[in-house]
Parts: structure tokens; sequence; C-alpha cells
């Protein structure tokens, strides 16, 4: 597999290429015909759920494991999404007026701040634009004051807390701890609630995933994706081969939030209310355990890992509901010390070759790293 | 002719400590110049100053008559600086093909290099770099798998494909064996053809193959002295900062004591007893007093050059009395073992470049016959 010419392999890439594009379009024919036909409402919700969390995955494994910036405030960008579908969805409902919680406060007038959220077109790019800007601040701050490692992560955390007690504090605005609630509003004179829009929504979102992961592929390979590599690896030389890092980490910060941001708002609508509580440091560390399941550096990897990790939660908590857990805590042991690469960085590196030689393809002898190097493949050859 | 860098009064402190205090120095375009100097001396950090990782406390450096005070790194590395760190740094992730292609980019901004496809010429380039670095059959192999040789084969190859006026070259030769850094010898020899160097090295053998311009020494953040290769390693001060303490003789008797031992040397195997012979006879000649003569015996083994050819050190004799005592202890350490062929062709060689008249060379030599007789 390593002495092949520069036309073989591009044969090999083609080939892969086909592969892939098979699998997405089979994965989009289950998840949005098959199954929704087959499984109950409730049930399909639930995936709908995940699946939107799996796309807020995409944005942290774009950022981490791809760029190597741990980013422990994605729950920011997931809030803002939220948040700025469901204004829109409270004043659809009342048609402009001013919503009910309002006049808990005493809020006479609507705040300025929701104004601009009467426009359904407004709130879409909002609530991709916002996040996005948000994100590319805050990144533009840190990335331009070289902080990076340990103290990005403990600062991007600080962030959430501002965050999660300014959202919180603030009942005349966005009604504090209480939330927004979606589930009873109406989206185009349509309760929110109704199967027919939730089923809508549960299309849209499958429809999300596979554009931003054709997206994040899209950024990753070619030039740009390499220079992400690079700066993870070793931002310095990066540096003396003339390429300025904090202008790439500001963008791919930026995308990163903005896909939260999407993803945010589609669990919204889904889930029925968005409170501050989404803004929770437990939250966001969550989404980075689904990476570390799934594999850091491969994208598939986090939709899997976010699936995995959520659908044994429900399994767990609806069978075992005193003890699930424990579960949880052995399964994310068993990632951190069995499968550091998480479960696709064990195929590739591992998993794969040894099923291949299982059906006696390509033995591998000593390690498959090894048995690329064309020198080693030569002297066998000799032998 | 013009300078490519130019620094002018230097100073770079952390926190009070100076690393680098009040340095001159230029350099010629097209000039390949060797830095060397103890631990500690600043070399690294002389380096990091003109690539804009650290700021100057005080003084300038220019580049091409440019001031580089406040610009930063990567637009540093695209006005033409590049450098090559000590241990190989590779994208280890990336395969081979890819690392050269990075540096090749032409337009490095963000958008461009998102948008923008690779164009032709860059894939020229870097199929031409590959055989030049000879990595071709690994080109698709992530830099990983590579051995530090090739790594650093490959850094170079980066270097190059920068295209910068000006490389930086920090200890190339450090982990490598003999072959490999009289490859990487030649190598910069042969870009030394097209580009301004700096190296930075602490082995003496590779910076005499590579050093054919001007030698730098820096201690203690400042410029010792600048000159050939010869007329650094006879400097008394270079000598005091490598040994760590001054010598107790002259740069001249240093010389006498060299060629005396590239005679023994001649056969290709020096001897312990003809080394025992050189030590005793000039430590007596140059002591002044018994105590000190067992001293500068210990002393005078840290000066014995290696491999430095009869034609450096003979014209540096500075008058016949100088010259007889050459002859005087060359002849005794030919006579001590015994002639052979090659020792004889060393000493005709000595004779023709000292070229002393014919009686004292007679009287010189029946002298010395009568003494082992």
């Amino acid at each position: 597999m390593s002495n092949e010419t520069g036309v073989q392999i591009k044969q090999r890439k083609r080939r892969n290429k086909l592969i892939e594009i098979g699998v997405i379009i089979a994965s989009v024919i289950i998840l949005a015909v098959i199954l929704p036909s087959i499984i109950p409402a409730f049930r399909l919700r639930l995936i709908g759920r995940f699946l939107s969390l799996a796309i807020v995955a995409l944005g942290i494994d774009l950022i981490w494991g791809y760029t190597g910036l741990l980013s422990l405030g994605h729950g920011i960008f997931f809030a803002l999404g939220g948040y700025a579908l469901a204004m829109n969805l409270k004043l659809q409902t009342t048609g402009g007026e001013l919503p009910d919680f309002f006049t808990l406060y005493g809020v006479k007038e609507l705040p300025w701040v929701w104004q601009p959220f009467n426009s359904f077109p407004f709130t879409i790019i909002a609530l991709i634009i916002i996040p996005g800007i948000v994100a590319g601040l805050i990144g533009y701050l840190v990335f331009r004051n070289r902080i990076k490692g340990v103290y990005f992560s403990i600062l991007t955390q600080a962030a959430l807390l501002v965050f999660f007690n300014f959202f919180n504090g603030q009942q005349e605005i966005i009604n504090g701890t209480n939330g927004l609630k979606t589930d009873t509003e109406k989206i185009f004179d349509i309760v929110v609630s109704s199967p027919g829009v939730q089923r809508t929504f549960y299309i849209i979102t499958v429809i999300c995933l596979v554009l931003i992961y054709l997206l994040c592929r899209w950024l990753t390979s070619g030039r740009f994706g390499r220079i992400l590599k690079a700066i993870r690896d070793d931002e310095t030389r990066v540096r003396f081969s003339g390429y300025d890092p904090t202008g790439y980490k500001v963008l791919v910060f930026a995308i990163s939030g903005a896909i939260a941001g999407i993803a945010g708002a589609l669990y919204t609508v889904q889930t029925g209310i968005i409170t501050p509580s989404i803004m929770k440091v437990a939250f966001s560390i969550e989404m980075v355990i689904w990476v570390a399941v799934g594999g850091r550096g491969t994208l598939i990897g986090a939709i899997i890992g976010t699936l995995l990790v959520r659908l044994a939660q429900t399994f767990l908590s609806e069978s075992f509901p005193e003890i699930w857990l424990f579960f949880q805590g052995a399964l994310f042991l068993i990632v951190v010390t069995v499968l550091p690469d998480g479960i696709i960085g064990w195929w590739t590196n591992y998993g794969w070759f040894k099923l291949r030689s299982l059906f006696g393809q390509n033995q591998v002898v000593t390690y498959p790293s090894l048995e690329q190097d064309p020198g080693v493949q030569q002297e066998k050859d000799q032998i | 002719m013009s300078k490519i860098l130019e620094i002018e009064n230097l100073t770079v402190s952390f926190d009070g400590f100076k690393a680098l205090n009040n340095l001159n120095f230029s350099m010629n375009t097209g000039e390949l110049r060797v830095i060397i100097g103890p631990n500690g001396a600043g070399k690294t950090t002389f380096l990091d100053v003109i690539t804009g990782k650290v700021q100057p406390t005080q003084g300038r450096v220019l580049f091409k008559g440019k001031n580089l005070k406040k610009i930063p790194e990567f637009k540093i590395a695209r006005i033409g600086i590049g450098r090559k760190f000590q241990t190989p740094r590779v994208y280890l992730n990336l395969t081979v093909r890819e690392n050269l292609d990075l540096v090749c980019n032409q337009n490095k901004n963000v958008f461009p290099t998102l948008f923008s496809r690779p164009r032709n010429s860059e894939q020229r380039t870097v199929a031409g770099l590959l055989e030049t670095v000879g990595l071709y059959s690994k080109a698709n192999l992530n830099a990983n798998l590579l051995s530090h040789g090739e790594k650093q084969r490959l850094e170079i190859g980066m270097l190059v494909a920068q295209s910068p006026d000006l490389l930086l070259v920090d200890e190339p030769a450090a982990g490598l064996t003999d072959e490999e850094t009289d490859n990487v010898g030649a190598l910069l020899l042969s870009l030394a053809e097209s580009h301004s160097i700096i190296a930075i090295e602490h082995d003496m053998e590779f910076v005499r193959q590579i050093a054919n311009d001007k030698v730098t020494v820096l201690h203690q953040g400042a410029l010792l002295c600048e000159g050939t290769m010869d007329e650094v390693q006879n400097d008394p001060r270079v000598i005091e900062v490598y040994l760590g303490e001054a010598p107790s003789i002259t740069p001249e008797q240093i010389n006498i004591l060299r060629i005396a031992a590239s005679m023994a040397w001649a056969d290709g195997n020096f001897a312990p007893e003809e080394l025992n012979v050189i030590l005793d006879k000039l430590s007596q000649e140059f002591a002044t007093n018994t105590e000190h003569q067992h001293n500068l015996k210990q002393e005078l083994q840290n000066y014995l050059g290696k491999n430095i050819t009869l034609e450096e050190l003979v014209p540096k004799l500075q008058n016949s009395t100088e010259k007889e005592k050459v002859l005087q202890l060359s002849y005794e350490i030919i006579q001590f073992n015994g002639i052979n062929e090659r020792e004889v062709k060393a000493y005709q060689q000595l004779l023709q470049l000292l070229n002393l008249p014919t009686e004292t060379i007679e009287q010189i030599e029946t002298e010395i016959k009568a003494k082992y007789n």
C-alpha cells in the first residue's frame, strides 16, 4: 500500500471519496426517511436532540482535534444560538407585542435587544453570526496575546461563567433563571411542539449535520487543514514559516462558535426550553468528552462519540436509574486509559489492520506504521 | 559590498540578566558566517533577536538596511530570513510532501490559503526539493516515521522552500553521525553559493569544514573576536573562554607545539611516547621553573590541534630561531621510534616549507643523531 505510484494514490483517493459519499447518502436516508417512520415521535425528538449535539461536537473537534485549542466555553455559543431563536419564537407568538413574562418585572416596553428579532430572516442569520462574532472577539483577544494551552481552556471556562451569571441575573431582559420556553410558542402560526413542526426540525437537523460535516471536511482537508494541524503540533515553527497563526486560529474559533450557535438553536426547539443552565460548566466539559470518546481529529468520530455517549446515557438511565452514573464514569475511564485516540482513532490505527489480517489480507507482522516505510518494504522484497 | 545584516549596540536583558551585551555585528551579502561560543554565550538569543522572537532592549538590527524592531516573526520570515532550529522541527503529522507544500505556499494569508488551489509552479518546486533532499521515495510518508537525519534534511528543504535571502542555522550537526555531518556540511556549502548563511556550531571539526570565511566568537553576550578560523583558534582569549584559563604561553609557542604534533601524526599513529617527547621538550623550553614546567605539561595537551596542515602552520613562524626549534623537535620525534616512509615524506615537506639554509639543517640533524646514538 505504500509503494504505489501517483496514479494509484489518486485512484485510491477517488475510491475513498466515493465510499464516503455513499456512506453519507445512506446515513441520510436512514436518519431522515427510515427512522421517522419506524420509531415513535418521542424517540425521534430525542434522536434529533442528539444529532444537534453532534453538530456542536463537530465544532469542538474542529478547534480541539485539529487546531489543538481545548475550549471549555462552547456552552456560550450554544446558548446564544438557542436564545436567538427562542426570542424570535416568543415574538412570533405575540405578533411583535411584549411577551408575558416581562410584565412580571414591570417592563413596559420591548427592550432594544429584542427589537431586531421580530424578523425571522434576521434571527436565522443572527443565530449563526452572533455566536461567531463573540467567539471571534474572545479568540482575537486571547490569541493575539499568545495565550494557549491550559490558560486558554481556563479563560474560556471563565468566560462561560461570566455569561452564565449574566443570563441568570438579567430577568428584565431574558427572564433570568426561568429561561425562555419554546414548546408553547408558535412558528408561522403552528405550535412548535406539534408533531409536524418537530418532524421538520428533525429533518432540518439531519440536513444541517450533513452540511456542517461537509464544511468541516472541506476546512480540514487541503492546505488550510494542514496549517491547522501544523499550528496544533508546532505553532512557533508555523510563525517562522511565514504564517500568522492568530488569523487562522481566530477564524477557526469563530467558525466553531457559529456551528455551536446553529446546534444550540436546533437543540432548543427540540427540547422545548432554553435556560442559563445550558451554560453550566459540566455541560461544556461533556461536549469535549463526546469528542474524546469518538476520537479527536476525526470528524466522524465526533458524531459517533456524541451519539454513543448520549444513547448510552439514555439507555442506562432508563434501565438502571440508580447506578447509571457509574457506567458513565467507567466509560470515560476506559476511553482515557485504553483508547487514548478514541474509538475511531483506535480503529484506523489498529482495528482496521487487525481485521484485514484476520481475512488474510495485508498481513501486519510488525507495526502498521513500520510496514508503510518504503525502505522496509524494499528490504522485505529482497529477502 | 552591501551588508545583509547589521547589528548595532544590541543589548537584550531578561530581568536584568544581559543575554546580549552591547553587541556589534555585521555581515556581507553572500557570506557564510560561523558563530561559535561556549554555552550561555548568547548564541541562540542572537538568533531569537534577528527572527523577532525576542525584542532588543537597546540597539537595533538592520536587515538589508531595514530596522526589524517590532516586526512580528511571520513578517520577518516573509521578508527573507529563514531559521532552522537545533532539534529538527518538522510537522510530524503531515507527510513529507505536505510539509514542503505548506512552506512553498506563495500567499500565506488566511483567505487565499483557504480558497486557492496549489499552483503548478509550487507543485514543481516541491517535487524538485524532494529530489534535492533525497526524500522522493518517502514523499507520501508521515514525517514522524523519518529518522533523525532525514528530518534534519527535510527541515533544511523546508528552509530552502521559503526561498530566504538569509539562512540562520542552529547547530545543524548536533546528533548526527560523521557521515551525515559531512552531508549536511556539503549541503550548507552548496547553499552558501546562493544564500547568505549564519551557522551556529559547537563541533569544531564541522566548523573547520564549513568555515571558509570569517568566524565570530561570542562570549557572555558580547563579541569576543572575529577572524579566520586559524586566527580565532590561536587567539589566547578564545582559548581562555573555552578552557576556563588563559594560556600561559604565547600563540607563537602554541604554533610550534602544533607543528610538532602534526609530525607525530604523520604516520597516522600518535604514539603516547611521541606525545611525551613533545610535551617534555616544550615544557622545558617554555617554562620558567620546575613547578611551572609540570603544570605546563598538562596545559599543553589542550592546545594540540588535530588535522591542521603544515601549509597552514609553518608560514606563521616568525623568525629563524623558531624555525630551528621546530626542526629540532620534529627531527627528534621522527627519530624516536624508527623512521617510516610517511614520516619521511612529512619531514621533507616540512623542510621545504621551512626553507632554512642547508648548513643549519645538517648541524641540527647531527646534534640529535649524536644524542640518540
